[in-house]
């Protein structure tokens, strides 16, 4: 282990509850990170890496506890004490500033002044090159942040941090959503400013990325530390059962299923919304059959969530051309309330806000579509409510009570609230959009595993996702959209990862001709 | 008639005037990310403060002073209510538009023992300040020359605020914490601070803007402001919180008010019609300086 001099600093006993939904995120948790190194944290989500993060950054103020920074014991009560630490925190969701310009996003809160009164644009300028220059992180200082690639915001991120003078750079969840070849880049520059002097913490929960990067990994769980040790010592098995504290399923077991008549069809669907130069979707056509999942793959931003909105009758803005032919009938910008008398049923991405009622009962919640079926003398039916939602609870093994809201479940169980209601409907079309998105990997083969089965009971299945294992290990056949059109539609058979990336961020594409074979396969 | 005769310009700028100031004010708070509906109340506080203090001081500075003094503390007790004690402020705003005309209600019975309006004789006024030179150019001169000390501190705070919105440090943040605030926390900007200090600059602007209202009338008289404050936040909004689009708006709106007081007089179209003229042309030109302002930044992305 590490020699005590070169202690950067040490987070002891770490307490953190969330006051409003009793969540003890951090339970006595130890810390310790080195001068120089690339200390990865990894668990599942919900394990309490970014609260303990967020404490280290002053966003989030511990209940007990202590941090010791150069041996030093240190009060950490704002971003603005981490600052002068000389802390710097990337955050999962990028904190940048659209109608600003990058230089400006760059030295916010930290701007250069002209006579200390007046903003010195061009000093920031000439900054924000120069620094990008330094660490090879070159983007346009003068770019609107609307006009960049995630890759390219990142780097506007570590920018800023680096332009504050920070020497520690806490990242979460850094590739999340970038592509291969730029999580390539990315790693090339945190070697390099490794070799700077600064010292870097990556939250992360892909294993390959931890053996490729860090030199020392803290394993966390449930709020809790299990294991730090030295990288090279480890493999990604052992990370992984430490993770989760089982072994890790990565392969979903897919039964034979024939699929039989044509379910959903789209014909050169479009979208078009003014203010874009190009169409959100273009000339989507796409054949689903019964018992069949169609995997639609892309990098967030590109037309998923649009086509998942067109779909499910959600859109609400531009104008839609084409055709959805839902069992050979026209449902194009059809109400949701139709689609769903037509044996429609629909996961959305966003589980709190669109899939769930987050102050209603879970009880509500799950006979949300069904009541009216329970209704007995123009009033609703108390005890087949009962019998149905106990039934439900059992099935999709929810922890939570009856009448707990929502709102107050982990994501694990706010989404198997969801598929107990939407997937009892017997439904012939499922649309199911980033299912597992933070989710941990208990609940994630629980979603798999019942999305599968309805595969068996020969539902239709669209399955919207930007995670490229999930749609992989699921699909039997796979889309790939690109600036809002189909550029690859394969067969799931000797599929890669790193292949499809490359359709997935436009280096590729496929003829009009295989597109279309492939739409009808 | 001449639309464009000399007391139509001089009406014009003096009935802008009030709105001017409060949608100055708004701005900064709307820019914030707050939506201030006190801009009504504060104002009226500011109309009722400045007679009461000129009176006591004889002189109007200090009145001034006093509808500065005395607003910008209503605005800080709003602020405290809604920020530290996490109040909604929509309905913080709704109780400070009520406590001010209670206020002025309760107050002048107690000083003065009256309920209507309050008027000393012999009391000093705002009045139309010449300046040399520039009164003598043709309608320029009308445009700019003899106004009220306000009235020139007003264009002064427009330009001010612009610079201030733009070129300023402070201003970056402000925008910032309007357009994320969660985010600018992250980054190390006080975000409840900023949008505090917006707060006080609105409180600043509509204590001008009530303080022009009463020092030129020489008097106050319940509900003097008549809602002049939420149509300077209609003013804001439509000129989408630029000092351009707000002087547009505040320009548009005097100079329709005016020719509809004009032609109350003198035509037989019905008064109420008239009356609305004001709104309906505001309206109508801030929605055609949006559609240029979006247009013109339409062409500025494609020659990019």
């Amino acid at each position: 282990m590490s020699t005590k001099s070169s202690v950067l600093f040490e987070m002891k006993n770490i307490h953190k509850t969330y006051a409003g939904n009793h969540v003890h995120a951090n339970k006595g948790v130890n810390l310790s990170v080195n001068k120089g190194e690339i200390h990865a944290i990894v668990g599942e989500n919900g394990a309490g890496k970014t609260t303990l993060m967020k404490i280290l950054c002053g966003l989030e103020h511990s209940d007990e506890g202590e941090i010791r920074f150069n041996g030093e014991p240190v009060m950490i009560h704002s971003a603005h004490d981490a600052d002068r630490l000389e802390i710097g925190m990337v955050h999962q969701h990028f904190c940048l500033f659209d109608g600003f310009n990058v230089a400006d996003n760059v030295v916010l809160a930290k701007e250069p002044t002209r006579r200390s009164l007046f903003y010195d644009k061009d000093a920031a300028v000439r900054d924000v090159e120069a620094l990008g220059a330094k660490y090879n992180l070159s983007v346009d200082p003068r770019a609107s942040i609307a006009s960049l690639s995630v890759g390219e915001k990142q780097r506007v991120e570590i920018l800023r941090i680096l332009y504050r003078g920070s020497k520690l750079l806490v990242l979460d969840e850094p590739t999340a959503l970038l592509t291969e070849q730029e999580i390539k880049d990315f790693f090339v520059t945190l070697r390099q400013l490794i070799t700077l002097g600064y010292t870097i913490i990556i939250i992360t929960h892909k294993l390959d990325e931890v053996l490729d990067i860090s030199d020392r990994v803290t394993v966390m769980r449930s709020g809790e530390v299990v294991d730090c040790c030295v990288t090279s010592d480890c493999t990604k098995q052992g990370i992984a059962r430490m993770m989760v504290g089982k072994e890790v399923l990565l392969q979903v077991d897919k039964p034979e299923v024939e699929p039989g008549k044509p379910v959903l069809k789209l014909e050169k669907l479009s979208l078009t919304v003014p203010g874009y130069n190009h169409p959100l979707l273009n000339e989507i056509s796409l054949l689903i059959r019964e018992g069949e999942i169609l995997g639609l793959a892309g990098v967030a931003g590109n037309g998923l969530d649009d086509l998942e909105n067109v779909l499910t009758g959600m859109n609400s803005k531009g104008e839609v051309s084409g055709d959805v032919l839902f069992h050979g009938e026209n449902i194009t910008n059809a109400h949701p309330s139709k689609l769903r008398d037509m044996g429609m049923a629909y996961v959305p991405a966003d589980r709190l806000e669109r899939g769930t009622s987050a102050e209603l009962h879970l009880s509500d919640n799950v006979i949300l579509v069904e009541h009216h079926s329970m209704v007995r003398a123009g009033l609703l039916h108390a005890k087949g409510i009962l019998d149905f939602v106990k039934q439900r609870i059992l099935n999709y093994n929810i922890r939570g009570r009856r009448t707990t809201p929502v709102g107050h479940l982990s994501g694990g169980n706010i989404q198997r609230v969801v598929l107990s209601r939407e997937f009892s409907r017997d439904p012939k079309l499922l649309v199911i959009s980033e299912p597992t998105w933070g989710l941990d990997i208990v609940s994630s083969e629980f979603v798999y595993q019942k999305i599968i089965e309805m595969r068996s009971h020969r539902s239709a299945i669209l399955l919207i996702s930007a995670n490229l294992d999930e749609v992989l290990a699921l699909s039997d056949r796979i889309a790939v959209i690109y600036r809002g059109e189909i550029v690859g539609m394969f067969k799931n058979r000797n599929l890669d990862r790193e292949s499809l990336g490359e359709y997935m961020l436009g280096l590729k594409r496929q003829s009009t001709e295989e597109i279309l074979d492939g739409a009808e396969a | 008639m001449n639309a464009l005769d000399i007391p139509a310009i001089t009406s014009t700028v003096v009935i802008m005037t009030p709105f001017l100031l409060a949608a100055i004010g708004g701005a900064f708070s709307a820019i914030s990310g707050l939506l201030n509906i006190a801009l009504e109340g504060l104002m009226l506080n500011a109309a009722f403060f400045a007679i009461v203090f000129t009176n006591l001081t004889g002189s109007l500075f200090l009145g001034i002073l006093g509808a500065i003094v005395t607003t910008l503390l209503l605005t800080a007790l709003f602020a405290t209510v809604s920020f530290k004690f996490k109040a909604n402020i929509f309905i913080c705003g709704l109780a400070t538009n009520f406590l001010a005309i209670a206020l002025s209600i309760v107050l002048a019975n107690a000083f003065y023992g009256v309920t209507g309006s309050i008027q000393f004789p012999g009391m000093p006024r705002l009045v139309p300040i010449n300046i040399p030179i520039l009164e003598n150019i043709p309608i320029l001169g009308n445009i700019l020359s003899g106004h009220n000390a306000i009235v020139y501190v007003s264009w002064l705070l427009l330009v001010v605020a612009a610079v201030v919105i733009n070129r300023t440090p402070f201003g970056m943040r402000l925008r910032a914490v309007g357009i994320n605030e969660k985010a600018a926390t992250a980054i190390g900007i006080n975000a409840k601070r900023i949008q505090f200090t917006a707060l006080l600059i609105s409180g600043f602007t509509c204590a001008l803007g009530g303080a022009v209202l009463s020092l030129t009338l020489g008097a106050f008289v319940p509900n003097v402001t008549s809602g002049r404050g939420w149509i300077a936040l209609v003013i804001v909004y439509l000129g989408r919180m630029k000092p351009l689009g707000i002087l547009i708006g505040s320009v548009v709106f005097g100079f329709v008010d005016y020719i509809s007081n004009n032609l109350q007089a003198t035509s037989n179209i019905p008064s109420g019609l008239l009356l609305s003229l004001p709104f309906f042309a505001t309206v109508a030109a801030l929605t055609l300086y949006s559609i240029i302002e979006m247009t013109m930044s339409k062409r500025g992305l494609l020659k990019k």
